[in-house]
């Protein structure tokens, strides 16, 4: 049913997001000084900036371990996640879209549901902690003195090709949805082959792009991640306002469907969107090991393909991927 | 022979105008209170009629419904809970996601008529909307199977703006029985509200969701009226003793609702207003002066059910006509007072208390303990989430049928050989 993430072996010794990110500036920075003058550099530069992450799935792991069930933990330690508030003070982290999950199985079921109770446990989560709040907008993310909750759906098959269900997600604060996760929907294509539903020739319906021009309405964030490149590209198209791809990696350091290539940077960089990197071994080095050099080498190719305005960090943490 | 004329146009005179002078002092009242209907079905309407289409009709003219704007206007309708209603065959299937799409349509009605209906969630937008000549628009969800048991559903439907939800509506949900329980057309399967149940009305006290028991069984009025620590409503219920319909609240339940000061709202459909096909606005006054006299004037409202049925009484055609209504409350001798509370004092106390009820909760935790998987187990719902052992039902049932297998086993093996 779910599968456990293989990252968390291999992460075990980077436990702190905070040393993961630090490690990655500092490698970057390192060409141009000493190496204590660059992690005070970058501590500065980060305390200046604070880091925006687009993806972290710690509300599955709720979900999973605790069945949302925020009472019975402490959110600033937890022992079974990537992720708690103490982790994400360390690594500076100033804002996470939190993502809201649900399976593919759930399409066609109870995904609408399911949907609802995972924006309600961020919610609550952001509420209950005083080092976490709220924001939905670019300006409260701005402003906001605590670690910004943003809210992203996972997979256009928790709207159950609903309009009214799109906007009401935005009106409960969700500012982000991934056109899909490992399954197509009715009207858009994954880049996934785990589950052969709604398979079709058209990668972006007309419903699909109706979807689009709402989320370009509504004010909410285009996610291409998981889409296929040809629904990418379909969207890229159409789209008035810039899209995210809230934690892929780039195709030509490692070729996997998850990551976005380089033709698609190009688009991208007309767009004036971003890739979020993704940390996941297997789309950073098409392999079961990884290390901060071949995620930095991500982080180059991006910029010299697309330029530095259209890079930022999509960690994956907690996430479980097939 | 002269005098006899003179003498009967001088009564009839007197009678018009007395019936006048108690419409015109209906249309003052209604100017100083607002009216707050609890119950009103045009966003069904919607779907049957144009499936959501809003853009397909103009509601300053739609003549197919009971309710569109000018009728609003003339029946100084001032606040109106809009039902966001889903029928019980979605339960179990796509209820949620109904039940979002149309309450999705309340807030695009609103802001496709901004001069005229105005969104509200409390006591004060009710009041603001009443000072701006705006109808203050409100959302009820009409029947637990649109949460689909799940509490993060509910909370998330308050955040959206819903104040109330109908516990049940013409079907047990797998936590609470409905009303046809009592009728012999149902089987009860909680014996009322189930432990889940139970905790989902305390989980609407801590919300300040208002819980509307309109459609459930007399048990789970009784049950909610001892648990509720904030009053409760029926927004569209009459008097049983008037009109014996299940659908109805009987006299006991009317006097605890008092003791609680919540508050029963008339339904005006003439199967539960005479419990026959036809009635009128006389028959429908009857139950106010009825749930008075029980119960007294502070527990009574309006809750039309305007475009939910088919049959309304003569008099009552459609939402243009409360003044009537009000009129003939009047004419039998109600003061000013006791009609401005039917009007929408009642109801405004009673949602202001459930605020207050709320604010004085908000230290306590939400509740989080999801209902048991077994009694929700269904096609359409995935497992997703809960641990192992709270698949215990299932397991139980296949532990009692093994050793029943094993003994046929050995019969059998027995027999053959």
């Amino acid at each position: 049913m779910l599968f456990l993430n293989p990252l968390q072996s291999l992460w075990t010794a980077w436990q702190s997001q905070g040393c993961t990110v630090t490690s990655l500036l500092v490698i970057v920075l390192l060409p141009w000084s000493s190496s204590t003058s660059v992690e005070q550099k970058t501590l500065d530069l980060m305390r200046r900036e604070p880091l925006i992450d687009g993806h972290n799935d710690l509300a599955l792991q709720l979900r999973i371990n605790y069945n949302n069930r925020l009472s019975t933990i402490d959110l600033h330690n937890l022992s079974k996640t990537h992720t708690d508030i103490e982790r994400l003070k360390a690594g500076h982290v100033g804002a996470q879209m939190w993502s809201a999950y649900v399976l593919c199985s759930s399409q066609d079921k109870d995904a609408v549901r399911l949907t609802l109770e995972q924006i309600d446990v961020i919610k609550r989560m952001c509420s209950n902690y005083e080092e976490l709040e709220l924001v939905t907008s670019s300006t409260a993310v701005r402003e906001t003195k605590k670690i910004g909750c943003l809210i992203a759906i996972e997979g256009g098959h928790s709207i159950d090709s609903s309009l009214p269900a799109l906007r009401m997600f935005y009106d409960l604060g969700v500012r982000s949805l991934a056109l899909t996760h490992t399954c197509n929907t009715p009207w858009a294509e994954t880049s996934s082959s785990i589950h052969r539903v709604y398979q079709r020739d058209i990668s972006l319906t007309e419903f699909g792009k109706e979807v689009v021009k709402e989320m370009n309405r509504l004010g909410m964030m285009i996610d291409l991640s998981h889409s296929s490149v040809s629904t990418a590209r379909a969207v890229l198209l159409i789209s008035r306002a810039p899209v995210i791809f809230s934690h892929s990696s780039a195709s030509a350091v490692c070729n996997n469907p998850r990551n976005v290539p380089d033709d698609l940077l190009q688009l991208l960089k007309k767009n004036g969107g971003i890739v979020m990197v993704n940390l996941y071994n297997r789309f950073v080095a098409c392999g079961k090991k990884a290390n901060i050099a071949t995620v930095a080498d991500h982080f180059d190719h991006i910029k010299k393909i697309a330029g530095s305005e259209s890079i930022g960090i999509g960690g994956d943490y907690d996430g479980a991927r097939g | 022979m002269y005098w006899r004329v003179i003498l009967l146009n001088v009564l009839s005179g007197f009678i018009n105008c007395s019936a006048d002078i108690n419409r015109e002092k209906a249309e003052r009242l209604m100017a100083e209170t607002p009216l707050i209907d609890g119950h009103n079905d045009l966003p069904w309407q919607m779907r049957q009629l144009f499936n959501n289409e809003l853009e397909k009709m103009d509601l300053n003219t739609l003549e197919k419904t009971h309710t569109n704007i000018p009728k609003i206007k003339a029946g100084h309708l001032s606040a109106q809970f809009w039902a966001a209603y889903v029928p019980c065959e979605s339960q179990y299937k796509d209820a949620v996601r109904q039940t979002v799409e149309q309450i999705d349509v309340v807030h695009r009605l609103c802001r496709l008529y901004p001069d005229d209906l105005i969104f509200a969630t409390s006591t004060d937008d009710i009041l603001t909307a009443f000072q701006q000549n705006k109808t203050a628009s409100l959302i009820g969800v009409e029947g637990g199977h649109s949460i689909d048991s799940s509490l993060g559903t509910l909370r998330m439907f308050y955040n959206l703006g819903v104040r109330y939800l109908t516990l049940t509506h013409s079907c047990n949900t797998p936590w609470a029985d409905n009303w046809l329980v009592d009728t012999g057309k149902d089987t009860a399967i909680n014996n009322g509200l189930s432990d889940f149940g139970k905790e989902l009305i305390k989980e609407m006290n801590r919300i300040g969701m208002l819980i509307d028991l309109a459609h459930v069984s007399e048990k789970v009025m009784n049950l909610v009226l001892d648990l509720s620590n904030a009053p409760v409503i029926f927004s569209h219920s009459s008097a049983y003793e008037v009109c014996n319909s299940k659908r109805n609240v009987p006299d006991d339940v009317l006097k605890r609702v008092a003791q609680k000061k919540g508050i029963v709202m008339v339904n005006f459909y003439n199967d539960y207003v005479t419990c026959q096909k036809t009635a009128n606005l006389s028959n429908v006054a009857d139950h106010f002066d009825h749930i008075k006299k029980v119960a007294g004037h502070e527990i009574i409202g309006f809750g039309g059910d305007y475009d939910g049925v088919t049959r309304v009484p003569k008099g009552l055609e459609d939402v243009s006509k409360y003044p009537d209504l009000v009129a003939e409350l009047l004419r039998r001798g109600w003061t000013d007072i006791e009609v401005k509370a039917a009007l929408g004092n009642n109801l405004l106390r009673v949602f202001k208390e459930v605020e207050k009820v709320r604010d004085s909760m908000s230290s306590v935790k939400p509740y989080e303990v999801p209902i048991p998987y077994a009694d929700v187990v269904n096609p359409c719902r995935t497992m997703y989430g809960y641990p192992p052992q709270d698949n215990a039902g299932s397991m139980v049932s296949l532990g009692l049928h093994l050793p029943v297998l094993t003994l046929l086993l050995h019969g059998t093996i027995v027999w053959l050989f």
